[in-house]
Order: C-alpha cells, then sequence, then structure tokens
C-alpha cells in the first residue's frame, strides 16, 4: 500500500528524508523554497507542489522539516500556507526542531481547521537522515503518530510518543542542549591536550577505550583536528538549539551553567562567520581564545 | 609523542604474539636485581598462555614465571581503586607486599595472601617495583618522599610506579626524589573507577622510564585492558587530567539535561533512553543516569576527586595560557556539592548542585 505524502523543506535532512520514503514505495510531493532543490527528488520520481499549500491540497499527510521556528511557521501561516488548505482528515507532521510554544501554536491552528497535529523532531543528522537511522521523538495525537508509524519506520531506527505537543519540542531541546556543551567540553580537551604537547590523536584512543566513549567524539574528532567541518549539523541550527533549551530553562528557573557557557562558545563561533560549518567548527573558537604566552 | 597502546581486550585467552615477542625480547636486558627469582633459560613453552582475565579463578598454580609478574611487588594505597588493583595481582599469583595509611584496610588483601609492612620504606626495600595509588598530590609527596616514605628505601635496580592522579609539578617532584636513589620512575594513572578496578579493565595513561614501563607492562595487563607510553614524565599527568575534565564536563552537562527534562514534565529516564539511542550515547549516562534519577549515588568515583582533577586540570590550561569556560562552569558546580556535603558519595551527586534545595542523601 503505497502511502502518498506531502513534503516540505529538501534542506540536509529533508532531502535526505524524502529520498528514503521514495525509496521505501512511497508517492511523495514536495517542496522548497528554493524550487531547484526539488529537481533531484523529482529524478527519484518525487511530483513537485508549486507552494505549500499545493501540496496540502494534494496530500491527506504532510512532513515539513524546516531549518528554525521561522520557517516552520512561515510555511503554515504565510500566503499560499499549509494552513490555506488543511480541512478535516488531513495530518501535518512538523519533524523541524522548534521551540515549544511555536509547535503549539501550529497545532492549534491545524486543529482549529479540522486537522490533525504531530510534532516529531528527529535526533540524528545527515547520516543518520540518510541511512534511516534517525531518533524520532513525536507528540500531539496519537491516532496521527500510529498512522505515521511506516513512515517513521523508513525514515528512523526507533520512534517515541511522548505526549502531548510540545513534550517532543522539549525532548529534542534538551538532546541537544547535551550534545552542544559535550562537544565544547570535548573541544577544551583537544586543545589542552595539544597545548601541553600531547598527541590529540591519542587522547581519541584513551577516549574511546573509556566511559566516556561515544559516536560523536569518534566520528568528529578526527576531521575536528584537521580542522575540517562539512557541515553535517550546520552551527547556526547548533547554537539556535542551545538558546531555544536556555530559553527554555530561563522559564523553568532551571539551573544551567555549563549550557550557559557552551552557547557562549557556538555565539562567537557564529560572530566569526562559521554558522554553516558543522557544528564542531566551534572548535576554532575554542583554539583560538589561546593566545601563546 | 607516540603512544604504544596494547588492547588486550580482544586476546583476552591467548596473548597476541606481539606480547609473547616482547616477553622473549625484554627478559635478557632486565637487571639481575629486578628478577626475584632466576627465569632464564626462557621456559621452552609460551609463557602466557593463561587467560590474562581468568586469573582471579586460577590457583596458585598460575606460575607467573615472566619478568614483571616475578618479581616482587609493593602497594602502596588500598582506597577504592587500590585495593581490588592490588587483589588482581595476588590472584595473578604475584608477590605482593601492601601498606596502607589505615592498616585495617590491609587485611582483606593480607588474607589473600599478601605480606604486610608498616612503612612506604620497608615496603620500598623489600621489593622490586613499587607500585603507589593515592587519593591526590600531598598524599603522593607524602607516601614517596615524606618520613619513611618509599624513597627513603629505593636504590638502583628498584622501580616505582605512581598511580595515583596527580599534577604534572607533582610527578616530576616525586620522578626527581625516585631517580635521585638510582630507582626507575614510571607515572601510570589509571582511566577507570571502581568497577574497570576489580574487572582488571583498567588504561594506564604511563610517562617516565621506558625500560621500566616494559618491566611492568604484564603487571599493567593484570590489572588494566589497555595502556599507552606517552613519553617524559607529566605526560600521564596530562593525558589523564585532559581526559577527566572533559568528563567532569560532561556529567555536569548531563545533570543539566536530566533536571531540565524533569523541571519541563518529561521522563528523565525517557531522556536517558533516547540518548543512548544516538550520537552522544556514552557507557557513563547509561550506567549513572538510572541512579541520578532516584537520587542515589553510589561511590565508584568519589566527587572530592572529581573536583581535585577539574582543579588540576584548570591549573594545566592556566600554565598554558588556555581559557577552559567549560571545566571552569563545571568546577564551580563540584565545588557547590562539596560544600553541600557530597565530597564522599559518586561525582554524579553534582547534580545535587543544580537543584533548588541541596539534598545530602542519607548513607
Amino acid at each position: 500500500m503505497a502511502m502518498e505524502v506531502g513534503f516540505l523543506g529538501l534542506g540536509i535532512m529533508g532531502k535526505a528524508m524524502a529520498t528514503n520514503l521514495l525509496r521505501n514505495g512511497f508517492k511523495v510531493t514536495v517542496w522548497n523554497r528554493t524550487l531547484s532543490k526539488c529537481d533531484e527528488l523529482v529524478e527519484h520520481g518525487a511530483s513537485i507542489g508549486e507552494t505549500p499549500a499545493a501540496v496540502a491540497k494534494k496530500c491527506k499527510c504532510i512532513i515539513a522539516m524546516l531549518s528554525d521556528p521561522s520557517a516552520a511557521l512561515s510555511v503554515v501561516f504565510d500566503k499560499d500556507g499549509v494552513l490555506e488548505e488543511i480541512c478535516h482528515g488531513k495530518g501535518y507532521i512538523d519533524m523541524s526542531t522548534v521551540d515549544a510554544d511555536t509547535s503549539l501554536k501550529i497545532s492549534e491552528a491545524i486543529i482549529s481547521k479540522g486537522g490533525h497535529f504531530l510534532e516529531a523532531p528527529v535526533s540524528g543528522s545527515k547520516k543518520p537522515a540518510e541511512d534511516g537511522q534517525l531518533v524520532i521523538l513525536a507528540a500531539g495525537e496519537k491516532a496521527l503518530y500510529e498512522e505515521a508509524i511506516l513512515a517513521f519506520n523508513v525514515l528512523g531506527k526507533k520512534s517515541f510518543f511522548l505526549g502531548q505537543v510540545g513534550n517532543g519540542a522539549k525532548m529534542k531541546l534538551v538532546v541537544n542542549m547535551i550534545m552542544g556543551s559535550m562537544m565544547n567540553a570535548f573541544s577544551e580537551g583537544l586543545v589542552l591536550a595539544g597545548n601541553s604537547g600531547l598527541d590529540p590523536h591519542t587522547l581519541l584512543d584513551v577516549l574511546d577505550l573509556g566511559a566516556i566513549a561515544n559516536p560523536m567524539f569518534k566520528l568528529k574528532g578526527p576531521t575536528m583536528i584537521q580542522s575540517s567541518y562539512s557541515p553535517a549539523f550546520p552551527l547556526k541550527h547548533q547554537q539556535k538549539d542551545m538558546r531555544l533549551a536556555l530559553a527554555l530553562g530561563d522559564e523553568n528557573a532551571v539551573s544551567m551553567p555549563v549550557a550557559a557557557a557552551a552557547n557562549e562558545a557556538f555565539k562567537k563561533a557564529r560572530s566569526l562567520g562559521l554558522g554553516d560549518l558543522d557544528f564542531s567548527a566551534v572548535h576554532e573558537t575554542v583554539k583560538d581564545l589561546h593566545y601563546p604566552s | 609523542m607516540t603512544a604504544l597502546a596494547l588492547v588486550k581486550s580482544h586476546y583476552s585467552h591467548q596473548l597476541s604474539s606481539t606480547a609473547m615477542a616482547m616477553c622473549s625480547s625484554f627478559c635478557p636486558q632486565i637487571p639481575n636485581q629486578l628478577r626475584a627469582r632466576p627465569i632464564c633459560p626462557f621456559p621452552p613453552k609460551p609463557l602466557f598462555t593463561l587467560s590474562v582475565n581468568a586469573f582471579s579463578s586460577q590457583t596458585s598454580n598460575a606460575s607467573a614465571k615472566a619478568d614483571g609478574l616475578s618479581a616482587r611487588i609493593g602497594f602502596l594505597g588500598l582506597g577504592i581503586m587500590g585495593s581490588p588493583m592490588a587483589q588482581n595481582l595476588i590472584k595473578a599469583g604475584c608477590d605482593v607486599t601492601v601498606w596502607n595509611r589505615t592498616k585495617s584496610k590491609c587485611d582483606p588483601l593480607i588474607s589473600l595472601g599478601a605480606k604486610y609492612k608498616s612503612s612506604p620504606q620497608e615496603v620500598a626495600v623489600s621489593c622490586d617495583v613499587t607500585f603507589a595509588m593515592l587519593a591526590d598530590p600531598e598524599s603522593a609527596v607524602e607516601v614517596a618522599c615524606g618520613k619513611h616514605g618509599a624513597a627513603s628505601g629505593l636504590s638502583s635496580g628498584k622501580g616505582y610506579v605512581d598511580v595515583s592522579t596527580v599534577d604534572g609539578a607533582t610527578a616530576k617532584l616525586i620522578s626527581g626524589h625516585v631517580r635521585a636513589t638510582g630507582a626507575s620512575f614510571l607515572e601510570a594513572p589509571v582511566s577507570g573507577s571502581k568497577k574497570p578496578a576489580e574487572d582488571g579493565q583498567l588504561i594506564f595513561l604511563t610517562a617516565g622510564d621506558k625500560s621500566l614501563y616494559e618491566m611492568a607492562a604484564p603487571l599493567l595487563d593484570v590489572m588494566g585492558k589497555s595502556r599507552f607510553y606517552l613519553g617524559d614524565v607529566g605526560n600521564g599527568a596530562a593525558m589523564k587530567l585532559v581526559v577527566n575534565m572533559i568528563m567532569g564536563s560532561m556529567m555536569a552537562s548531563f545533570s543539566e539535561g536530566l533536571l531540565l527534562s524533569e523541571k519541563v514534565g518529561l521522563d528523565p529516564s525517557v531522556l536517558v533512553e533516547i540518548v543512548s539511542q544516538g550520537a552522544i550515547s556514552a557507557p557513563m549516562y547509561s550506567t549513572k543516569g538510572p541512579s541520578m534519577i532516584q537520587s542515589l549515588y553510589p561511590t565508584a568515583f568519589p566527587l572530592k576527586h572529581q573536583q581535585k582533577d577539574l582543579r588540576l586540570a584548570l591549573g594545566l590550561a592556566e600554565s598554558v595560557s588556555q581559557p577552559t569556560p567549560m571545566a571552569a562552569a563545571a568546577n564551580e558546580l563540584y565545588k557547590v556539592a562539596k560544600s553541600g556535603g557530597l565530597s564522599d558519595q559518586d561525582f554524579s551527586a553534582v547534580i545535587e548542585a543544580l537543584k533548588a534545595k541541596l539534598q545530602n542523601p542519607a548513607k
């Protein structure tokens, strides 16, 4: 049974995800702000929707994968946006990483038009997206979640249903907050190792044997040592996530000094023009702090 | 600096040909004083056919005839780490003499067959290689260089292996005192806490006298799963401090995540599960997450030692003019936890420092 879905947003993640759906027998109608990005998907069998509204009109279920709250809101609320065509029976699954308020706002609008809503941000970047190995953090309408499982099983290795709208968004932000702090801590360690006359590659070997071994260090360590930052997860998005996580902490009076320190490093990296590089490029900021004595 | 890493995990039931070759090549070079019993000519069958990991189930028939394993071994410091490490050496059939500041801690080792001497000096006098596993720089210096310290008993042909975690300056200080006696010195701090120590799965980050490293290698292999030789004294300390600096920051960040998730209405154990599925999945999170959620912190690595390591790492960073804002922020949290009475809890108790009301859990 081929499910027909709409797919809005063909960036680093969306392109890989839409391709996976096409390869697994889904009929997909795509839209991207820069329409030319749709061409490659068309080669894999996708149809094109000229606007988000056109996609929503055609498809019973629409998946969105946008880069930030502003883009996520835009495809829903703007002229020719999804909301113009949402009606009873249609489902909207927003897999963008946004703050809980943005997600709630979209959810309310979709539901008010008779539609069904699920937020489903993902944990995992480019390669897991390509390999269908994402971890999906869904929340919202359980019935829509159950319908979406077929698609989620193609896109990811594991899905969680976390309850009411907002919970998926929050969970994603917490995970990425830890990740951003870990990346900074790792970077500080690599720099200190180098400054102390140790071989950073040896540090990687030692880390890989112990209790703090993890795939991110293993994968990114060697490229960081080479100052190579081909974007799997753009730094500007990581900083956005840290900022949103800190805001969540602010709202709830939760103490987060380590995350705050990490955010400062990502901000600095953005100001140095590193926003479009992989988030591991924060390493350049950490290195930059060292003034040789 | 290249590191020699020999990982035993993938040959737990046989030794690699590399190790066997090392065994037969260093034997003739070891000075006579380091041999407890003559082992040359080399026995015809390979020495290391015994399963290194299965030593705990071996009887004293595990005739450890290789050089390091046949030496008289001293062990100073029988705390959380030293006690299981010394036990593993005894179970491997080694001749072990122990000392601890609180004598009663020696009793379990004595009942396993260890000998006892009443001062580090006497231990060093009666042994070929003496290990030291102390809690901090002050104790390490005291035991090595203090009154009736190890240095007073060391002499040419003997070795001193300090597996305590200290700063580079302390390591060099101890090294100087040891080498002044004619003995060899190796710093060898470990990565790994209580359970890896018990299981013989430690990672040794050594530096100093290469000849002592080679001689001690079979002993390190009894206590650990891999070892690195990092060059000059100070490099072992630096590597250990860098690793624990990252670890301390990671634990603090993880704590922030657990608390935030709970505060915003999520289930922190689901967070732990989600983390375990992704790119940031680390054994430490899966091991400690569940107990942290219960506000339980069974001590595998005391919080006071983690804070000591962060303090020393910050010192190292300062000495090379490197700002480390993450480590500095994390260090403040451990300090808060210490002042809240959590020094002897596991370092995961740092999560309490983030809570509105710091709780000292009932012991």
